[in-house]
């Protein structure tokens, strides 16, 4: 075989496409790139439901693969003008990102509709294929300077992954500067300075179609952005639509886009009880991307709204009489209110969202009146976990409101997101932070069968039982209304005097006391007596966890922090011939979502790979050997298992998900790059023994530190943490930059034909990686994910010796 | 004359009923089977709710473009980002409410008039409140269409009921901010019942059921669908 030399081996030079204008030029297109991806994520999220956006984006990402496919489709055309091709995708790439997205706004396409209506499959393929368009084609743009150029693997490789770190990087700062309307002009603006690089030729000229094309991207960076439409089914747009509704503040930042909007028709207390027959007051509802975050009573600040008395939740209140109270997460103003009227000492509010906490303290002070002058109130800017480690004063209520909706979960909707305050060791940090007789309360809608009620008191008894806090029977109470629940836990026992204001209470406001009254046999409601002997069975039945159930209700832990997720995947033949058609409100849609996404994306690997073999006519077909397909199938998931897992642990040791996903993306990437760089002296097939080793063993050793330090590094400073989750990823992040260009290198060296299938099965199977790191997570956890991935890289390693041959 | 004028106006009613029955024959099966299969079979036994439901063409509450899966298990939207009912959830509040002749309803949240049709099909009067005007014009219209003379829709603010036309007997509220609404409970007359579905868009859980008694205390319990009671008798 004859090494990949373009028929005019002169074009590569004519347009410009040299190493000096190539990388540069490959290093701002892979930064908008990751820009794109990043900022996608947060449109969709505004526009959708959350849980659908992951399967959008890396389905889109799929374009990546798209791109190995169509290049080796169409070898023989890109062979005679590779450098014109790679200009044009580059010029055609940037663009695309902006007319994409707004041309998938026009397309009446809306999540929700998938399950009801066929006719929006069809319309999901379109707005599917819209959005991996600027992949596919910065796909193209990437792989061509490998592939046909000629051009050294490693420094172009580097250079993509040089340009993801900065793209993630720099999209950080972005997030809290733009507004949301205004995201895509991030990668826009990469990208035209990747264009720049491509616009002139051999002599230095610029080509004029090209200049053009540059115009083209200029105009858009300075046109509006097309206005964000949303679901109609989203909380903001139901809000919205009502008559007299207006957004009276707004902000974005990198926890989210933040809107307050008032409307007459609005009249939330979610709960409440039936006793409370007085007047709610005008109030604001606060959104954090198009969902329902909180409610701001107009002028409660002056005036106690009574309603907020009537509510489950109060309980910690009449067991503590003037309490110092921790908030665990800012609910608008009705968790200081409800404080403030139960005489509280003091509120300290934990709140990682800066713009969530200035919306309601600046811009709704107006409306909210303040807050009550009577109670000193504290807002701390950072995650719950990390003040818990941080913060040495005890409290004598802390509160978790909520943790089975808004917030924390919705009909499943988060039940693939990290909820690390929900764990056993988050349940530990908050026990530690009680004061003498002080009380954890956690509140939350009722379901049936019960599931999160049920699993916090399973987490809360775990945690007594192993601080040798016996019987944990004594040291909980739990109640519900007519929708809602609410649990209080301490150290020490209840007093019989304290139960009975329990009861009081409960009697006074229609509430049902289910713990320590539990008697199952004493009703008739089937949901009652569900609930009761779930409730009766988590607090004092046989220790562990009855495998028999529909849905897992075992305590989570930090190691796979999914409170939410309750699904049991071998209960689910059973769950949907009970169920019948009623199955949709129980479905866990983040987990259907994901499993889809893998779905999906396998299938659409298998069908697109297959392609070359069927269309390429001279011969490359054969080029998608068994060994290219293995070594670069396991590379691409175990990639993705290693830093999506990392990136996960991350969310922990630094507080939030956005600066997690940014410095593991950002970190995986700069030091792959770094690896990629120098990947060129490290080929040889024994020297790759060593790496693939070192990955192995740097992967699980810089894991299991991390996950270990965890613990104490939480009560450190954000410079710290940095520090030390970089220096926990980067040696294994420096070694797995070297595997993929080693091996493209030796594609290269035997003709280079198979390296834009090695390109699409990379693409398509670290989309695949993706999906499987969270689901590895969700059911294995971390520690068994990452080692999943360590072994493939073994495996990888296995194999490189026959790639090439 | 008179003979012909019979003829004729034999003639014309029989035309408008070949119309109706040609219009609406297929959807008649389907709403047959809907009852039989969607309702009756999951344990709703209250013959007149049985009747109501088999009376009321559920296909012209629905866009166009979901005529065709009307009677299917499902919610679907209505448009404005409003869904209706999957049938079973309507036949169920319709029962538990226990609607008599006499009865003057309340609903909160027209939406798409199917309801309040059910209802309408049962109870004496049936006003309906709806926050969305165009949802309210709309219902208004497929309502009227369908002769149905003892409902009454009015745009408005359903959280605070229709104090001139209660005390009600009984009400329905479709949409509330996760409570039951004390102006509707003071509405509520003694020994009357109320609705609630709980559940997001697409995602009634359970129903709350309250009553008051004829001292004018509250009380209320949880309603499960069936499938959700299979679920907890597992």
């Amino acid at each position: 075989m004859s090494t990949p030399e373009p028929r005019d081996r002169g074009d590569a030079v004519y347009a410009g496409a040299t190493a000096e204008r190539v990388v540069p030029a490959v290093f701002f297109l892979s930064a908008a790139t990751l820009a794109n991806e990043i900022v996608l994520i947060r449109l969709l999220s505004f526009r959708f439901w959350p849980h659908f956006v992951p399967l959008i984006v890396s389905q889109a990402m799929l374009g990546l693969g798209g791109a190995g496919v169509a290049l080796q489709i169409v070898r023989r055309q890109v062979v005679r003008s590779p450098g014109r091709i790679f200009a044009w995708m580059v010029l055609l790439a940037v663009p695309a990102f902006d007319l994409a997205f707004r041309a998938s706004q026009l397309i009446p396409f809306d999540p929700f509709l998938l399950l009801w209506d066929p006719g929006a499959w069809p319309r999901f393929g379109v707005f599917f294929f819209l959005l991996a368009v600027p992949f596919f084609l910065s796909g193209c743009a990437t792989a061509i300077p490998f592939a046909f150029l000629g051009l050294k693997p490693g420094p172009v490789y580097a250079a993509t992954f040089a340009g993801s770190a900065a793209g993630a990087l720099v999209a950080l700062p972005f997030l809290m500067l733009a507004p949301t309307g205004w995201l895509l002009r991030l990668p826009l603006a990469l990208g035209a300075v990747a264009c720049a690089f491509v616009l002139s030729d051999k002599g230095g000229g610029w080509r004029k179609g090209r200049a053009a094309a540059l115009c083209a991207v200029l105009l858009l960076l300075v046109i509006p952005p097309a206005d964000l439409r949303l679901s109609p089914y989203k909380d903001l747009a139901a809000v919205r639509n009502l008559p007299g509704a207006r957004e009276i503040a707004s902000r974005s930042g990198i926890w989210g886009d933040y809107r307050a909007v008032f409307a007459p028709g609005v009249h939330s207390a979610p709960g409440m009880s039936v006793r409370f027959m007085g007047e709610i007051p005008p109030q604001a509802t606060l959104f954090a991307d198009g969902e329902l975050r909180g409610i701001v009573p107009k002028d409660g600040g002056r005036t106690l709204p009574a309603y907020l008395g009537y509510f489950p939740a109060v309980l910690p209140y009449r067991l503590f009489d003037h309490p110092r109270v921790l908030q665990l997460g800012l609910r608008g103003t009705e968790g200081v209110l409800t404080a403030a009227a139960n005489f509280a000492s003091s509120v300290t509010i934990v709140e990682p969202a800066r713009e969530l906490v200035r919306m309601v303290r600046e811009d709704l002070s107006g409306f909210s009146g303040g807050w009550p002058g009577s109670l000193p109130v504290e807002i701390r800017e950072e995650g719950a976990r990390n003040f818990l480690a941080r913060d040495r004063r005890v409290f004598d209520v802390i509160e978790a409101a909520d943790i089975s909706s808004a917030t924390f979960s919705s009909l499943g909707v988060h039940a693939t997101g990290e909820t690390f305050l929900l764990t056993r060791e988050g349940i530990r940090a908050a026990l530690a932070r009680l004061g003498e007789g002080g009380l954890l309360a956690f509140s939350g809608w009722l379901k049936a069968p019960p599931r999160e009620n049920v699993k916090i008191l399973r987490t809360i008894r775990a945690e007594l039982s192993a601080a040798g806090l016996a019987p944990v029977a004594d040291r909980i109470a739990a109640i519900h209304g007519w929708g809602t629940f609410s649990v209080v836990a301490r150290r020490t026992p209840f007093h019989p005097a304290e139960m009975e204001r329990v009861r009081r209470f409960c009697s006074d406001y229609g509430y049902s006391m289910v713990w320590p009254d539990a008697g199952a046999k004493a009703v008739d409601s089937a949901e009652e007596r569900a609930l009761r002997e779930a409730v009766s069975d988590a607090i004092a039945g046989p220790p562990g966890e009855r495998e028999a159930g529909l849905f897992d209700l075992s305590p989570a832990t930090d190691d796979s922090p999914y409170f939410h997720r309750f699904l049991r995947l071998r209960t689910l033949p059973e769950f949907r011939r009970l169920l019948g058609s009623q199955w949709v409100p129980f479905v866990e849609w983040g987990i259907v979502f994901l499993v889809l996404s893998l779905g999906v994306s396998l299938v659409l690997a298998a069908m697109l790979l297959l392609l070359p073999a069927v269309f390429a006519r001279d011969g490359t077909g054969k080029a998608a050997t068994a060994s290219v397909a293995g070594y670069f199938t396991a590379l691409g998931l175990a990639y993705m298992l290693v830093e999506l897992t990392f990136l996960k642990a991350g969310i922990l040791v630094l507080g939030d998900t956005i600066r997690a996903a940014c410095l593991a993306i950002g970190g995986f990437s700069f030091f792959s790059g770094i690896g990629s760089a120098v990947s060129g002296r490290w080929e040889s097939e024994r020297t790759m023994r060593w790496v693939f080793a070192g990955i192995a063993v740097c992967v699980v050793a810089g894991f299991v530190t991390l996950s270990t330090a965890a613990g104490p590094l939480l009560a450190h400073g954000w410079a710290v943490r940095t520090a030390a989750f970089v220096a926990a990823l980067a040696p294994a992040a420096f070694l797995m930059g070297i595997p993929f260009p080693a091996a493209i290198s030796r594609l290269g060296a035997v003709g280079g034909s198979a390296i834009p299938f090695a390109w699409a099965v990379n693409g398509f199977f670290s989309v695949a990686g993706a999906s499987l790191a969270s689901i590895g997570a969700l059911w294995l956890g971390f520690r068994w994910t990452v080692g999943i991935g360590a072994v493939l890289y073994i495996i990888t390693g296995l194999q490189y010796r026959r790639v090439g041959r | 004359m008179s003979f012909l004028r019979i003829v004729m106006i034999a003639a014309s009613v029989l035309s408008a009923l070949h119309g109706a029955l040609a219009t609406d024959d297929p959807y008649l099966q389907k709403r047959a089977a809907m009852v039989r299969d969607q309702i009756e079979r999951e344990g709703i036994s209250d013959p007149r709710v049985l009747a109501a439901m088999r009376d009321v063409p559920r296909h012209l509450f629905v866009p166009p473009s979901f005529r065709a899966r009307a009677y299917e298990p499902y919610p679907m939207p209505i448009g404005e980002g409003q869904t209706i009912s999957q049938p079973y959830i309507v036949g169920l509040m319709t029962q538990i409410l226990r609607l008599k002749e006499t009865d003057r309803v309340l609903e909160v949240g027209t939406g798409s008039g199917y309801q309040a049709a059910v209802a309408a099909r049962l109870a004496a009067e049936v006003y309906s409140v709806e926050i969305l005007e165009s949802l309210a014009a709309r219902s208004r219209r497929t309502l009227s269409d369908l002769g149905f003379r003892n409902v009454v829709v009015r745009q408005g603010d359903g959280y605070y009921g229709w104090e001139e036309k209660g005390p009600f007997d009984a009400i329905i509220v479709t949409c509330a901010g996760g409570h039951v609404p004390p102006p509707l409970l003071r509405q509520l007359r003694d020994g009357g019942r109320m609705i609630m579905p709980v559940g997001g868009p697409f995602m009634t859980q359970n129903l709350v059921f309250i009553e008051k008694d004829a001292r004018g205390s509250i009380t209320h319990r949880n309603v499960l669908p069936v499938a959700f009671v299979r679920l907890i008798g597992h």
